[in-house]
Parts: C-alpha cells; sequence; structure tokens
C-alpha cells in the first residue's frame, strides 16, 4: 500500500486530496441531515473565505492589517442597504431604466411612490467586491507608504473608524439597531429562505472559488512580487517591483475576498449590526491564518474550519463532559463550567503559542527542501557557459557614456556623504570604484539606484535623467545592482529570487495571473528558461540547487544568486557591492573570470572591490572616494601610484610615503 | 456656562485625560524606542493595572466612595497604592517581555506584534472571565473638595491627578537623561548592535524600558480609576488607541514627545467631545493619527528610534 501511493506523484497526490476534499464538501449536507451542523459548516466556509482574503495582505504581501472586519462590514452593508427597506428615495422617472433591470421596486405610498432597492444578491456578490476593493485602494493610498508597524495601527484605527460612522449615520443604516429584512438570494425564482443548505453550497462554492483565485496568484508574477516585499521592501524596489502598487494590489485583493464574504453573509443572516464587524471579528481572522500557517493558502482554510469547530461543538462538548463529570463526582463547580465563554482567551493563546513555537502554521507554506545528496555537492565545479543569451547588455553602443554622473551630492544632516561626485562609465566599459571604508562608494550606488535622494547634482543613463525616479523605475531602465550586505530574500527559493528579479520584465497583471491566458502561460515559461540560463552561467554552483531556500546557501552562493537576480532583469549596466567578499582566492578568481565574460557579452559594469588584484585584472578605469570627495581617477595603474591615493589609504604622512618608495 | 468658562473647563478635563494618556504614551514610546514594537499588550497591562490599584485600595479597608480621608492617611494610602500598583504592572511587563518576546527578538516581520495581541487578548479575557463583565466602583478615598472659576469647576483629584502625572514623568525625564542606564537606554534607541559593543547590556535595558513602561501605564490606570470612579475590563483598547496616537503625535520614542502628545490628544477628546459630538471623537482622533503618519511621520518633535536599514 505504501509502496503504491509512493508511486503516486506529488503533484498527482495533492490532486486526489483536493477532490477528495471537494467531495466531501459537497456530499456533508447529504449525508449529515442536522440543518444547525450545516448551518455552523457554512459559518465556517464563510469564515474560511475571509481567513483566505487576509491571508493574500498578511501571508503572501506580510502587511499586518488589524482592521479587515473593516471590509467585510462595507460588503455586508453594500448588500444590506441596497435590499432592505433601509434607504427608500422617492419615486421620479430617473428610477424608471432601474426598475426595468429589476434593481428597484416602486412602492406605492399615499404621500408619493418611494424606491426599494432589490438588487440581485448575485450581481451584488461581485459589486460588493468591488466596492471594498475601492475602499481598499482609498484606506491603503495614504498608508501602504508607511512602514508596516505603522500600518498595523492605522488599519486598526479603521477597523475602529467604520463600525463608528456605520453606527454614527444611522439614517442610513439604521445605527446600532442594524438593518432588518435584508433580502435572502433568489435564484430561478426560489428565494434561499432560512433552510442552511443552499447557503453553505454558495459558501464552499465561494472558498473553491477563492482558494483557486489565492493558487493561481500565489504562483505568478504578482505573487512572487507580494513574497519580495515580505521579505525585503528595499530589495524588492532595487528589483523592479512597484512597491506602492504591488502592496495597494493585495490590500485591495484582501478587502475584495471581504466584501464579498460580507455580501454573502448578510444575506445569510438577513441582518446587520455594528457589532458583527468589531475588532474581535479582526483578530479571529487573524488566529484563523496564523493558526493555519501565514501564506498557506490551504493552511488558512484549515485554520478557519478548526477554529468555527471549536466555537460551536468542541467547547460545547467539552463543558457537558466536564458538567456530567461534576456531576459524577459532586463538584458544584464543574457544573457551572462553560468553556465557550473562554473562546477568546483562547484566540489570544492560540497567537502567542502558534508564534512562539510554530510560526509557519499548522500547515506551512513553504515544505523544507530536501538536502543536497553528496554527489550534488561535490560535483565538479566548472565554469558556466555564456551562449545564448542574447539579451544581456543590449545596449545602442553609439560613443555617448553609458552613466554619467555630475555634481551629484549627498548629505546626511551635517556630514557631506558625497561631495560633488563626477563620474562617467562608458558603454561597454568596466570601471571600479574604490576607496576606504565610509567613503561614500555604497552611498553613490544608492544614490543612482534611488534608493538614497541626492542633495543636489545630476545623473544620467542612457539619455533619461534617473535622479527623483523611483527604484523600480531605475532598474526599468537597465541599471540593476547587487548589495554589499547581500539582500536576497532569503526564505524564497534560488529559483523564485532570480525570477523576481524578471519582475520588471514580465507583463502578467492580476487578472492574467489568476485565468492564466496563452501569453500568460508562454511569458512564464520562457521566465524560466531565462532563469535557468541565468543560473547555469555559474556552472553547477546554482543549478541544482535552483529549487532551495537561499537560507540554506552558502555565502558565495548567495553572493552569486545576487548577481544571478540582477542579470536576471536583463540590465544595460550592473552594479556590482564588493562582489567578491568573504569569498577565498580561488572563489575570486572564479567570479572575476564571470565577470570578466559578463562584459564581454557586452554588459557595462560599474564595481566596488576592495580587492586590488580583481580592480587590476576587470577595470578600464578606476574612481577613487575618500570621504566623500574623488580624489583620483585613472587606469589602474595611473591610480596605482597616485599620491593622493596612497595617503587615502595608507595615512598621511611620511611613512606611507616611505612605504610607497620601497 | 458662558463660553470661556466652557473651554476653561474642558481644558481642565482635557489636561486630566492627557495626563493619563501621555502615561500610557511612554510606555508604547519606550518600547518602541528600542525594540520598533507596537506594544499592544500595553492597552492591557494598563487595564490590569487599574484593576491592581483597585485590589490595593479595598485591601486597605477603602471601598467605594464611602471612606474619605484627609491629611497623612491619604498622603499614605495613595502613596502605597501607586507604589505597589507601579510595581506589580512593572513585573507584569517584564513578565511578558521575558516569557513572550524575548524569544521572538531576532525574528523579522510582524510576529512579535502578533505575539502582543495574543497577550492583550489573554490579559484581557482573564479579568472578564475572573472579575466579569460589569464596570466596578472603584474606591476612592479623595474628599470631595472643588473650586469655582466662574462656573468651571476644578475637583481637587483633578490638582492630584497632574501632580502625580507631573512627578512621574519628571522622574522618567531624569532617569533617561541623567542616569547611567538612561543613557544606556538612549544608546540602545540609536544603534542596539553599538550599544551591545560598548558593553550595554541590551537585554536589561529592554527589561527595565518594559518594567517603567508598564509600571507608567499601571499608574496610569489607578488614575483612571481615580478620574472616573470606576474600571472595567474593556477600558484598555480605547485609552491605548489614543495613547498610541499621542506618542505618534508627539514623535516615537520620543520621551517629551509622548507627554505633548498626551495632552494635545486630552484637550481634543475633551474639546472635540464639548464642541463637535462624543461619538465622533475617536473617528477625530484616528483621522489625527492617520494624517500625523501621513504628512508628518516624525510626529511634532522628531521620532527616536533605531536605525535599521
Amino acid at each position: 500500500m505504501s509502496r503504491l501511493f509512493a508511486r503516486v506523484s506529488l503533484a498527482r497526490r495533492h490532486q486526489i486530496l483536493t477532490l477528495l476534499v471537494a467531495a466531501a464538501a459537497i456530499a456533508f449536507p447529504l449525508v449529515h441531515d442536522n440543518d444547525a451542523d450545516v448551518d455552523s459548516a457554512a459559518n465556517a466556509a464563510a469564515y474560511a473565505t475571509l481567513a483566505l482574503g487576509l491571508n493574500i495582505v498578511v501571508g503572501f504581501a506580510g502587511l499586518l492589517d488589524l482592521g479587515y472586519a473593516a471590509f467585510f462590514a462595507i460588503g455586508a452593508y453594500a448588500y444590506g442597504i441596497l435590499t432592505s427597506f433601509q434607504v427608500m428615495p422617492h419615486w421620479g422617472p430617473l428610477w424608471e431604466p432601474f426598475a426595468w433591470l429589476q434593481l428597484v421596486q416602486r412602492v406605492p405610498q399615499p404621500g408619493g411612490d418611494l424606491v426599494r432597492f432589490t438588487v440581485s444578491f448575485w450581481i451584488m456578490l461581485p459589486v460588493s467586491a468591488l466596492i471594498a476593493a475601492g475602499f481598499g485602494v482609498l484606506f491603503g493610498a495614504p498608508t501602504l507608504r508607511l512602514r508596516g508597524d505603522y500600518l498595523a495601527i492605522v488599519t486598526l484605527g479603521f477597523g475602529e473608524i467604520v463600525p463608528i460612522v456605520v453606527r454614527n449615520v444611522d439614517s442610513v443604516t439604521n445605527g446600532a439597531a442594524g438593518l432588518n429584512g435584508i433580502q435572502a438570494p433568489r435564484l430561478f425564482g426560489h428565494s434561499f429562505g432560512v433552510a442552511a443548505w443552499p447557503y453553505y453550497y454558495v459558501a464552499i462554492a465561494l472558498v473553491a472559488l477563492l482558494i483557486f483565485v489565492s493558487v493561481r496568484l500565489r504562483d505568478s508574477r504578482i505573487g512572487r512580487a507580494w513574497m519580495a516585499i515580505r521579505e525585503d521592501e528595499t530589495a524588492a524596489a532595487a528589483m523592479g517591483v512597484d512597491r506602492t502598487r504591488t502592496k495597494l494590489l493585495a490590500f485591495a485583493i484582501g478587502a475584495a475576498f471581504a466584501g464579498a464574504t460580507g455580501t454573502f453573509y448578510v444575506a445569510k443572516l438577513q441582518t446587520a449590526t455594528p457589532e458583527m464587524f468589531g475588532f474581535p471579528v479582526s483578530v479571529m481572522i487573524l488566529v484563523m491564518v496564523v493558526l493555519g500557517g501565514m501564506g498557506s493558502v490551504w493552511g488558512v482554510v484549515v485554520g478557519a474550519v478548526l477554529l468555527q469547530l471549536l466555537q460551536s461543538w468542541f467547547l460545547e462538548d467539552i463543558s457537558g463532559w466536564i458538567h456530567d463529570l461534576g456531576n459524577a463526582i459532586n463538584q458544584p463547580w464543574m457544573q457551572q463550567v462553560d468553556l465557550t465563554q473562554s473562546i477568546e482567551l483562547i484566540f489570544g493563546q492560540i497567537l502567542v503559542f502558534m508564534m512562539l513555537f510554530r510560526r509557519d502554521g499548522l500547515i506551512p507554506a513553504t515544505r523544507k527542501q530536501s538536502s543536497l545528496s553528496v554527489e550534488q555537492q561535490h560535483a565538479d565545479v566548472r565554469r558556466g557557459g555564456f551562449v545564448g543569451l542574447e539579451g544581456l547588455g543590449e545596449f545602442a553602443h553609439q560613443g555617448h557614456s553609458g552613466l554619467e554622473v555630475s555634481g551629484v551630492t549627498v548629505r546626511y544632516g551635517g556630514l557631506v556623504a558625497l561631495n560633488a561626485i563626477d563620474l562617467s562609465v562608458p558603454v561597454g566599459g568596466v570601471v571600479a570604484v574604490i576607496g576606504p571604508n565610509g567613503s561614500g562608494k555604497s552611498t553613490l550606488f544608492n544614490v543612482i539606484t534611488g534608493l538614497t535622494p541626492a542633495d543636489g547634482g545630476a545623473i544620467r543613463f542612457d539619455g533619461d535623467g534617473l535622479l527623483g525616479l523611483p527604484p523600480h523605475a531605475i532598474l526599468r531602465r537597465g541599471v540593476a545592482r547587487t548589495f554589499q550586505n547581500i539582500r536576497l530574500f532569503t526564505n524564497l527559493s534560488v529559483l523564485d529570487n532570480v525570477l523576481i528579479g524578471q519582475h520588471a520584465r514580465l507583463k502578467t497583471g492580476p487578472i492574467a495571473a489568476v485565468f492564466r491566458p496563452p501569453s500568460t502561460r508562454r511569458e512564464e515559461a520562457a521566465a524560466r528558461v531565462w532563469a535557468s540560463q541565468i543560473l547555469g552561467l555559474f556552472g553547477n554552483r546554482l543549478l541544482p540547487r535552483a529549487s532551495q531556500t537561499v537560507s540554506h546557501l552558502s555565502y558565495a552562493n548567495r553572493r552569486r544568486v545576487e548577481i544571478a537576480r540582477a542579470l536576471a532583469s536583463r540590465p544595460k549596466i550592473l552594479l556590482l557591492d564588493e562582489p567578491t567578499a568573504g569569498m577565498n582566492p580561488a572563489e575570486t578568481l572564479e567570479l572575476a573570470e564571470q565577470i570578466k565574460s559578463l562584459h564581454a557579452l557586452g554588459l557595462t559594469i560599474l564595481l566596488i572591490e576592495h580587492k586590488l588584484d580583481v580592480v587590476t585584472r576587470l577595470a578600464d578605469k578606476v574612481v577613487v572616494l575618500d570621504h566623500g570627495e574623488k580624489i583620483a581617477e585613472g587606469t589602474p595603474d595611473e591610480v596605482r601610484r597616485n599620491e593622493a591615493v596612497l595617503q587615502a589609504y595608507l595615512g598621511r604622512g611620511t611613512l606611507a610615503k616611505g612605504m610607497v618608495d620601497a | 456656562m458662558s463660553f470661556s468658562d466652557l473651554l476653561l473647563q474642558q481644558t481642565i478635563n482635557g489636561l486630566s485625560l492627557g495626563a493619563m494618556y501621555a502615561l500610557l504614551a511612554l510606555g508604547f514610546t519606550l518600547v518602541y524606542g528600542i525594540l520598533e514594537l507596537i506594544n499592544f499588550a500595553h492597552f492591557n497591562v494598563f487595564m490590569v493595572g487599574s484593576f491592581i490599584g483597585m485590589w490595593t485600595l479595598q485591601l486597605m479597608g477603602i471601598n467605594g466612595q464611602a471612606v474619605i480621608m484627609t491629611g497623612l492617611p491619604l498622603i499614605g494610602v495613595m502613596v502605597v497604592a501607586l507604589v505597589v500598583t507601579m510595581l506589580s504592572s512593572g513585573l507584569l511587563g517584564v513578565l511578558i517581555e521575558r516569557l513572550s518576546l524575548r524569544p521572538l527578538r531576532d525574528v523579522k516581520g510582524p510576529a512579535a506584534m502578533i505575539t502582543t495581541i495574543g497577550v492583550s487578548y489573554v490579559l484581557f479575557n482573564i479579568i472578564l472571565l475572573t472579575v466579569g463583565a460589569d464596570s466596578k466602583n472603584y474606591p476612592n478615598p479623595l474628599p470631595p473638595i472643588q473650586f469655582a472659576i466662574g462656573d468651571a469647576v476644578l475637583r481637587l483629584r483633578e490638582i492630584l491627578i497632574w501632580m502625580i502625572a507631573i512627578l512621574l514623568m519628571l522622574g522618567l525625564h531624569f532617569f533617561v537623561q541623567r542616569s547611567k542606564m538612561g543613557k544606556a537606554m538612549r544608546a540602545t534607541a540609536q544603534d542596539p548592535e553599538a550599544a551591545r559593543m560598548m558593553g550595554v547590556e541590551v537585554d536589561r535595558v529592554i527589561i527595565i524600558a518594559f518594567f517603567l513602561g508598564s509600571a507608567l501605564a499601571g499608574a496610569g490606570g489607578l488614575i483612571f480609576g481615580l478620574y472616573y470612579n470606576f474600571t472595567s475590563f474593556i477600558i484598555g483598547f480605547t485609552a491605548g488607541l489614543r495613547a498610541f496616537t499621542a506618542a505618534v503625535l508627539g514623535g516615537i520614542g520620543n520621551v517629551p514627545g509622548a507627554m505633548l502628545g498626551g495632552v494635545i490628544i486630552g484637550l481634543i477628546e475633551a474639546m472635540g467631545g464639548q464642541f463637535i459630538a462624543t461619538a465622533w471623537t475617536d473617528v477625530i482622533i484616528f483621522s489625527i493619527l492617520v494624517l500625523v503618519l501621513v504628512f508628518r511621520p516624525a510626529g511634532l518633535l522628531g521620532r527616536v528610534a533605531p536605525n535599521k536599514s
């Protein structure tokens, strides 16, 4: 039996499991004829949709949203107001077309006819999603630029404001008393009424849809961008991910899930009050996500179902058992115990214990990768081939200089980190920047790539001004970089890191990601081919490790992945910040050769390097910085003999001079 | 009541609220300044502190507003209640840090923040389940002395609250600015790594920050009870959010900023309640929070927090 099981591939096992779960979900009300249980199962499914939505925000994009129930409320009230007797304007001819579309009814009244909204549930389901997404953008736009921890408190604030507003504008929402008489959904002329099973099937259909959407998004360019932001925002921006837009997208899609669920939920309850959408609901959904596993699609569904079971079944059962036990041994206090009261206490404990002992949740999003076999580890190190990499270093060789830095100044308070620096990198050239620690080399890279604003000067690349552009726009123009202190997306695989490098060169949007038209499939396949070609540059250093998590790699391999990630963006110019730092002499030599052949492919390179033999081997021109000033520029040989350079490196005074002469 | 008297009365009320928020905001600011962590547990440390104060007063034989004291016995009772409340709340804060946050110190992402939400929820529900959902009549031995200024009324309890708050805040300010531990704290807030290398025991600094912050929150809780004559398990949430807004408004991590922010938020709440509508108070305060974060994220007096890249 187990051998039979092992023969089935992992993907096929997942398919079978999915089918079994789906079949069980469909069969449940048929075999279990208990309306109350089917009803709580429908609630569980509704909470699962909420958890799926929050998972996109918290799990995928890493944005802690503590006011998620606000969007649930918005979707709920959108449907509630448009199908109850709450808002009834006067009838006028303007309403005729809406009446014809069956969106409104004319209600005859002695004092003048009124309008009653009767928008269909099936129309409102997507419309509520859109409305909630709109509010998501509205709330998110000003706040998503904030640091992540501030976002938590601001969303908490929004989560409070929305119910307060609902309570206060009682002309529209009937205030604290809530909306009543909300219409049940109708299908083919039949109202859903009060039986639980029709709601149950709508709810599990919604869950199935949202699981599908979540998985499709996760495995797309969009999902990779979310995870890149979650892992390291700055690096994501430098790799071409538009931070604000990408976060806003996560926020809006999460809100849309909640909006649709809100509509479903009040259609089921046929009532809505502000209390249904307060902070405890936001926390409960967060508990579901945390319990199941942040970022894990199936995990959060399991988390939601478990919590719902706990609430509506387990706690009552356990309380009952304790009562029985209390009766048996005659302990009056045990006969009083009511565990359902302590559900929120349990929620709090789940949050703490999951964070302390199992941060990845019950069903972690990423499975542990098996480590490489001994053979794979000891396979011959061969230098990669560089054939077939058309598209690298595509640059119009028109003689003008590729990168032109003129008069760039950066100040940090009183400290001048860069003082009127001029620097030019010709097309196809290799320029090295050297200088003692703290001389402003990395600041220079940060200014060029848009991570640090300049206080003056200009930077032009291939004819465009770069200053003032956001980092992702600069990468888009063909400027890619690596970081001195490696900034990879450590919990993602090598392949994903390199795919994120291509973010700016791919087009898949959220809709294409979900529907996966042929063009998207082709693009994704081509992206993977390109990624493996790039990884192949480093021989079999990286290729066998493509599916491994970056955090498992050696230091030198992480440096290589970072270069691969930058190369994947098809740059015209590559900025390498101490690429050989921490490598042994053999590895250094290997990498130097590889950089040289990248240059031979037509790539323009600007490099910060401390190892002078690497500089001499690679660079046509060397620029020396010291205390933010450019103190020398020339060929490696010229710079080597420059007195100012020697002083900067070896100290000021005759001692240094003596050493030079010697 | 004339407009100027109304204004004066609401200024008195606002300053009292502000003193409470300032004490609470200091706890957010101390912890955020060092760990860059929004400590949601702080909301309910305040609430628990309020109950500890209540129990301490009750243990000393004071029930409801029936026992009125004056002179030295009153001062004695107040000092004991304040000291016991602050020590117990401070220890609660230390316990929270030690058990639930230290293991997560080096974990990236929202894990630590989620933990503090969990802890906050646990505290909230422990009090709810043991004490009950009804609000409790707070023991208050202060004599009902009040002074009339025009139509406005200044009560003895308000003067007392201001005095306690000002003394505590001055104490904290001098501790942070003058003492050796205070210097270590400021160093850690600037750069934990460098501070560690210079021999600062960062773990101890963090413990002290939690202790002080939680002790001040406890004092705030006691003041809440004495001011309103009641306490309840739900008081932490709203007060906590307002105090956090105060901390951000003043400049998070910035000790004088938290005091200034607290007073401003207190005044806004009092004036907003008088001249706009109580129902909209929270909306006004959160709008301020969002506006400050968007347009002046460093707050009024500047943000002090570690520069992690």
